[in-house]
């Protein structure tokens, strides 16, 4: 298991040294919240034309720093277009995002939107925060107050 | 004093059951112009209005500018009337001002400081747009096109309920997803 997180993270840190991300349609992004049931997982939607969603990183990153050991995963999901795609790796490198970064790549983004949350137009900043056993209870759109996000966070770890 | 107005941004979707469905009447907009003068909508003409909500600062919604200029040149001709929103409270009338010379738009763009407008309609995003026919029935909402990217666009989904307005025909695709900035809104505490 420790192999593979290892090389999972290698493959993560290659592929943004590359200005890559991992692509991700809603079938991924299905599996990606089941592969974390038993963690509370927060979900950022971002991109790098937002700048309150540029804002937000760092505050993300520090409450995952915070809480990943009682359980906390933050995933990163750029909303960018593949010719933003190599700055939204710069970003989230210099940004020191933790773990795995994902861009969203669907056919429908339209579906995928209304997959993650029916009554989200897709606009940003959006976080959507699900709970240990993979149900999503709550979504904040629009630019957030990370005490409220936090205090969110904390009921369910 | 009761009530102030605090900015915050407000998921649409709250807003559920107050805004207005596809097919349902929509009542007047209260605006203001640039100076600050109320520039009230109470009536809808024909053949069709287009409500846009558009933002300064939201680099996707000035993503569509040329986009939206373009429509405008072409449809205002063919008699369709088009209001154009900055509801975001925290962009000041001299910023939309100074926006709208720098965007080369021809058009007056108006603000919605108590976020009435963008509330009946249940606007939530930048650009996003509404279809009202000559009844002032919303037919309908969502985005100008489906990409940021124009070679990308495979959906141009208010061109398309335009011209099936104009044509007297059924829209057929009434609502999208308005993907871009969220639109900062006012709020009313006690």
């Amino acid at each position: 298991m420790a192999r593979l997180l290892a090389a999972g993270l290698m493959t993560c840190a290659a592929l943004l040294a590359q200005g890559k991300l991992t692509p991700l349609d809603e079938g991924g992004f299905q599996k990606l919240i089941a592969a974390n049931k038993g963690r509370v997982v927060l979900v950022d939607f971002w991109a790098t034309w937002c700048k309150p969603c540029r804002a937000e990183t760092p505050q993300l990153v520090a409450l995952q720093n915070k809480l990943a050991a009682r359980g906390l995963q933050l995933i990163a999901i750029s909303a960018d277009e593949p010719e933003q795609e190599a700055s939204a790796a710069q970003f989230i490198s210099s940004m020191r995002v933790p773990g795995t970064a994902y861009i969203r790549h669907a056919k429908d983004d339209e579906k995928f939107i209304n997959f993650v949350d029916r009554d989200w137009s897709g606009a940003l900043p959006a976080l959507f925060l699900y709970d240990k056993t993979g149900r999503r209870v709550r979504s904040f759109i629009g630019e957030t107050s990370m005490k409220d996000v936090e205090a969110a966070v904390a009921k369910l770890l | 004093m009761l009530h102030r107005i605090a900015v915050f941004s407000l998921f649409a979707g709250l807003l559920a059951g107050q805004t207005v469905a596809i097919g349902s009447r929509v009542g007047g907009l209260e605006l203001q112009d640039l100076d600050g003068k109320p520039a009230p909508v109470s009536a809808w003409g024909g053949p069709a209005t287009v409500v846009a909500f558009i933002s300064a600062e939201c680099p996707m919604s000035n993503a569509f500018n040329d986009r939206l200029i373009a429509l405008y040149k072409e449809y205002s001709a063919k008699g369709v009337r088009f209001v154009f929103v900055d509801a975001n409270v925290n962009e000041s009338s001299r910023e939309v001002a100074a926006y709208r010379v720098s965007a080369g738009f021809s058009f007056p763009v108006y603000r919605d400081p108590r976020s009435q407008a963008a509330n009946q309609l249940g606007a939530s995003a930048t650009p996003e747009t509404y279809v009202i026919d000559a009844s002032g029935v919303l037919r309908y909402r969502g985005y100008v096109e489906d990409s940021q990217n124009e070679a990308r666009v495979k959906s141009r989904a208010l061109r398309a309920a335009l011209d099936a307005v104009l044509a007297g025909k059924p829209v057929a695709v009434t609502e999208t997803k308005a993907f871009g900035c969220t639109i900062k809104r006012a709020r009313r505490t006690s």
